[in-house]
């Protein structure tokens, strides 16, 4: 136990000190709101935040798992940083759970850091109860982002690779599936395409529960969208997984 | 004899798949003792590497067997101390969490005194804080060694500990190991450097192209190969009465020297001495040179190390 808990506190401090991630998922998401709040709130600021704020966190979550945890995996595979821990008698389970557990706890983290722009500054009402039943949904919306990024991860050879796939995922996806846009407000053919992809599904679990408490009606289609995305991202990274990169 | 606590037999190992398979080890076999300081010696790509990744588990031969202190290398993980060519550290980490995290994996708990001592013995009290990042080449280096001793390992297994080193932190490097080995590890350590090789290792493999060569101690690999030494004086003295000295094998002359092989140097000097005096000249300048490690490496693979 002491061997897991002192990996998973090194994978997270490697997190937290990592100053490309700390910007794009601490200061990013709060930098859009500033700009979203600024430009589109009109007279009901608060009102438009309670509907940007959960879209934002969602969204944040989403870009955590494509860019921040896929980037950071490729980074240690191709520092050698996985082969070295290869070397040691560490499962390949325990290194993988001390990662996943690190990042969940970061990705909670930028959650938390843009609830609390939204609430202090521009005043979104939120009820406690709402954020219980947020929770499972922000922590589905997590593990399946991590699930995504991996498979990022194992096709990229280098972090800079991660961070290119990643972003273009993420921005493909910020628009077209109702996170930081309604999606009424697309053409047709986005409206027909969005609600397919893993962030429209995220943004409906999330958004109803952390601004109203309640579950969306279709939760469980959404759910069930999303553990699929899950499910085929986790096998696929599995397969991808390598400890060392592609020497040339 | 006691039991090798590195047992190499007949392993071949290789990469890729198919028509693009490339052969990195041929059948190697090889025995190490408890507590010698083994050293792998050979050029870039010569399959150093590669026995190394074998012997810790992280490559799967595709022939042969091979046992790390009675057990097959994936069992065998936790008794070894492991230093990798790229130094591979989590380097926003600190020296001092980087030994704590590399010795948890190996379910070791160190104390902070524990930690203290491991830092002093490889000079890096006053990096104890710094990221691994913020470290020169060189301090990285002899933290990558510290953490490969931070799970008090019986065998130490490093690639290449001392490249890229400039020589002053080459011997420091050299000084760790000895004390590594006094205290009754068994080291194996890659190497190109002949230098490093004649001062460190007990005794040593010449590895080239995926085989053994020779292995034995220094000394014995050259005394072996039946090298002569070099003798280089300057003087001029006609070469068919030099070639009929004792024990010269060959002469020639290289610009300003006459350079005579001679299988005992003993006893060609003296008449060198003579052959001079009696033509009325003086040898302004001498030098002996013994065969080496270089020349053994050489001679058996008709190439030179470096």
């Amino acid at each position: 136990m002491y061997r897991f808990l002192t990996l998973t506190k090194a994978m997270f401090l490697i997190h937290v000190r990592d100053r490309s991630l700390l910007f794009w998922n601490f200061a990013f998401p709060v930098f859009l709101m500033v700009i979203y709040g600024a430009i589109f709130a009109g007279d009901d600021l608060a009102g438009f935040m309670t509907w940007m704020m959960p879209g934002v966190l969602a969204g944040n979550l989403m870009a955590f798992g494509l860019i921040g945890s896929s980037s950071m995996m490729t980074e240690l595979r191709a520092k050698g940083v996985l082969r070295r821990l290869q070397a040691s008698p560490i499962a390949s389970s325990d290194l993988i759970g001390a990662y996943v557990i690190a990042n969940v706890a970061m990705a909670l983290m930028t959650a938390v850091v843009v609830i609390v722009v939204g609430v202090l500054f521009y005043g979104v009402a939120l009820n406690p109860l709402n954020l219980v039943v947020a929770l499972p949904m922000i922590v589905v919306t997590v593990v399946a982002a991590i699930a995504l990024g991996q498979v990022i991860s194992g096709i990229a050879p280098r972090a800079g690779a991660a961070v290119a796939i990643g972003q273009l995922f993420y921005f493909g996806q910020m628009f077209i599936t109702d996170l930081f846009m309604p999606i009424e407000m697309m053409p047709d053919w986005v409206q027909q395409i969005g609600p397919w992809l893993p962030g429209y599904a995220m943004a409906q679990l999330v958004r109803p529960a952390l601004a109203e408490g309640v579950l969306h009606a279709d939760w469980v289609q959404h759910l069930f969208l999303l553990a699929v995305y899950t499910v085929v991202a986790l096998f696929l990274a599995a397969r991808l997984f390598k400890w060392e990169a592609r020497t040339a | 004899m006691t039991a090798p606590i590195l047992d190499i037999e007949a392993v071949s190992a290789g990469y890729g798949s198919g028509s693009r398979q490339v052969t990195a080890l041929r059948e190697v076999s090889l025995q190490v003792q408890p507590g010698e300081i083994f050293g792998l010696l050979g050029p870039n790509g010569a399959g150093k590497t590669t026995l190394l990744a074998c012997l810790q588990g992280l490559h799967t031969p595709t022939g042969g067997r091979l046992t790390v202190a009675g057990r097959p290398p994936r069992e065998a993980k936790g008794a070894l101390g492991v230093q990798l060519q790229k130094t591979a550290l989590l380097d926003d980490l600190s020296a001092t969490e980087l030994l704590e995290v590399y010795a948890a994996l190996y379910d070791v708990r160190l104390t902070g005194e524990q930690i203290d001592t491991l830092l002093e013995r490889f000079g890096l009290s006053e990096q104890r804080n710094k990221f691994a990042r913020q470290m020169s080449g060189g301090q990285q280096q002899r933290l990558a060694l510290a953490i490969a001793v931070a799970n008090d390992p019986q065998i130490v297994m490093l690639d290449e500990p001392t490249a890229a080193l400039d020589p002053h932190a080459r011997r420091d490097v050299w000084d760790v190991l000895r004390g590594l080995h006094e205290d009754g590890r068994t080291i194996l350590i890659t190497t190109h450097s002949m230098e490093e090789a004649e001062a460190l290792c007990g005794r040593v493999a010449i590895i080239d192209q995926g085989q053994i060569m020779a292995v034995g101690s220094p000394a014995t690999i050259v005394a072996g190969l039946g090298l002569h030494a070099t003798l280089k004086a300057a003087i001029d003295l006609p070469l068919e009465t030099v070639r009929g000295l004792p024990a010269v094998t060959s002469v020639r002359y290289t610009g300003q020297h006459l350079e005579i092989q001679s299988s005992s140097p003993q006893s060609t000097l003296p008449a060198l001495h003579a052959l001079a005096t009696q033509q009325g000249k003086v040898i302004t300048e001498i030098s002996l040179r013994q065969p080496s490690l270089e020349d053994a490496f050489l001679a058996l693979t008709g190439r030179s190390l470096n």
